[in-house]
């Protein structure tokens, strides 16, 4: 398995408080990588870390490297060129309420400048199929992007986030505010994307967690706890505390 | 016993609140009523398109008091509406909690406060005394109405910023879209109802404006021929006949006034019916 993210001696604060401390983790490429662990164990600051958001936090502070394809994205990068590489999708479905379905796919595209109208269309059917939207959204691509339903809402942020064509999906909490059926679809899109793209998804479920995952990182009070293939840390976690927490006895 | 059961409080509260409500817009209404009632008569065609003639007279029109009305509040907001627009972008996105910020935040709030009869003597001053050799323009009057317009719109542009979604932010932000970009495309257009809402009110506001237009743009009989010279207003133009001896002066001061409460009334029901409700979608 080759790494695709590199993380190494990664500290990061929120004022005086360390909300991350000292993380090494290789992530895998073209893997689905779950991070689980309880509330305010660090785990939406480690992916924030990912893509640089942390730092936008008032009083953000972050130590370390996060080493992709031999290149330090802390090494004196543009973050925005990071972002554009490592695509975000959120907790809550955040659609840009003023432009339309099609518009919401390739915001970023657009805003980018230098494509041509008709790539665009095109960029957007692809993506908008990808995510398997297409058949439910294809009368409807110049309706407000908000008008759509919670899950199809969140469908359409990960096919905005595709169209930039990511080398890394990030994934904050995806499902937590979407019904069971809806949960269901992006999990099994989750599965289809990994064939192309490495994906980091932070979960407060547990049970999702071993759905979709090949690696499992359970974070605790900051610190990366125990990281190993899915199978192993449900198994045979090595760590009393991963073995607890998977098994619902805190969290 | 209480002397009262819970429910009987609850339909007096209710009732009290309707009283008061009723009493409190009885004034506006009244006034709108008083105004359509003595104005309407002086309404013809000729009223509206003839020059103003001498204030006796019941044949003189308000022409040229209705363009340069529009003609100044076109001009102040051609200046004002930009200005105020970026000085809320500044105070929404940029200006977090520095004391520079508070500093114009304050100063903002305050220009909002100054009697416009100020802003009109600052003008004076400034542009008729200084720039023109004490001639009266209308571009002074402009000026004096585009500094009451900054704040106006300031505000407005300012609070519906504030209440874009900061996780609309973080979708640009992780889309690796530049700040000014993110600002200006996404955040103003969702924003963009409640800025032209607060830009078409504003434009409301300075209508009714009079001070600073009296030593400002002074008045013209006759129809404008550029914008730096003395030019009508309907609101000059209704504090001059009202103070007029003749019949014929006041009446046709209704009829201005009458103009000037439908242009007002106008805007804030268009921005009612049809801009507000249409961009409250998807928040």
């Amino acid at each position: 398995m080759e790494t695709k993210l590199d993380v190494q001696n990664l500290n990061a604060w929120f004022h005086k408080k360390q909300a991350l401390k000292n993380i090494n983790i290789k992530i895998p490429e073209k893997q689905v990588t779950a991070i689980i662990g309880p509330s305010g164990c660090g785990k939406s600051t480690f992916v924030r870390c990912i893509n640089r958001m942390h730092e936008l936090s008032p009083g953000a502070r972050v130590e370390g490297s996060i080493v992709m394809d031999g290149l330090d994205i802390y090494g004196g990068i543009d973050a925005m060129d990071v972002r554009r590489r490592i695509g975000m999708v959120f907790q809550k479905p955040n659609p840009f309420p003023n432009m339309s379905v099609a518009d919401n796919v390739v915001a970023g595209l657009r805003l980018a400048g230098g494509y041509k109208n008709e790539e665009l269309d095109r960029i957007t059917d692809d993506n908008l199929k990808e995510v398997g939207l297409w058949g439910e959204v294809k009368d409807e691509l110049y309706k407000s992007g908000a008008s759509l339903s919670g899950g199809q809402q969140q469908r359409l942020c990960i096919a905005r986030a595709l169209a930039m064509k990511p080398e890394v999906l990030l994934m904050d909490e995806p499902t937590s505010a979407l019904d069971p059926l809806s949960t269901a679809k992006i999990e099994e899109l989750v599965k289809k994307l990994k064939v192309d793209n490495t994906i980091v998804i932070v979960t407060h479920n547990v049970q999702q967690a071993a759905r979709i995952s090949d690696m499992v990182a359970f974070f605790y009070l900051g610190e990366l706890i125990e990281f190993d293939e899915t199978r192993v840390i449900f198994e045979k976690p090595t760590n009393q505390l991963t073995e607890r927490y998977i098994t619902g006895r805190f969290g | 016993m209480r002397l009262l059961s819970r429910k009987h409080t609850e339909i007096l509260v209710k009732i009290l609140c309707i009283v008061v409500t009723i009493v409190v817009i009885s004034p506006l209404l009244w006034i709108i009523g008083k105004v359509i009632y003595t104005g309407l008569p002086a309404w013809n065609w000729n009223f509206f398109t003839t020059i103003i003639g001498p204030p006796e007279s019941s044949t003189s029109g308000i022409g040229p008091a209705i363009e340069g009305t529009f003609i100044m509040n076109g001009i102040a907001c051609l200046f004002g509406i930009p200005l105020g627009i970026f000085t809320g972008i500044y105070l929404a996105e940029y200006a977090h909690d520095s004391i520079f910020a508070s500093v114009i935040r304050t100063a903002v709030e305050s220009m909002a406060g100054v009697p416009s009869l100020i802003m009109g003597l600052f003008a004076a001053a400034l542009i008729v005394e200084n720039l023109n050799r004490n001639q009266p323009t209308a571009l002074a009057g402009s000026f004096a109405l585009g500094l009451m317009i900054i704040p106006l719109v300031a505000r407005a542009t300012e609070e519906s910023m504030r209440v874009v979604s900061n996780d609309i932010r973080e979708a640009a932000i992780a889309l690796g879209i530049p700040k000014w970009r993110r600002t200006l495309q996404i955040v103003v257009g969702i924003a963009s109802g409640g800025i032209i809402s607060g830009a078409l009110l504003a434009f409301a506001r300075i209508s009714g404006e009079t001070a600073p237009l009296l030593f400002t743009a002074y008045f013209n009989d006759f129809w404008p021929t550029g914008v730096n010279q003395a030019m009508a207003s309907l609101q000059v133009y209704i504090y001059n006949n009202a103070l007029q001896p003749y019949s014929a002066a006041i009446a046709n001061a209704w009829g201005a006034a009458l103009l000037l409460i439908l242009i007002v009334l106008g805007i804030n029901i268009i921005v009612r019916i049809f801009i507000r409700p249409k961009y409250q979608e998807g928040f």
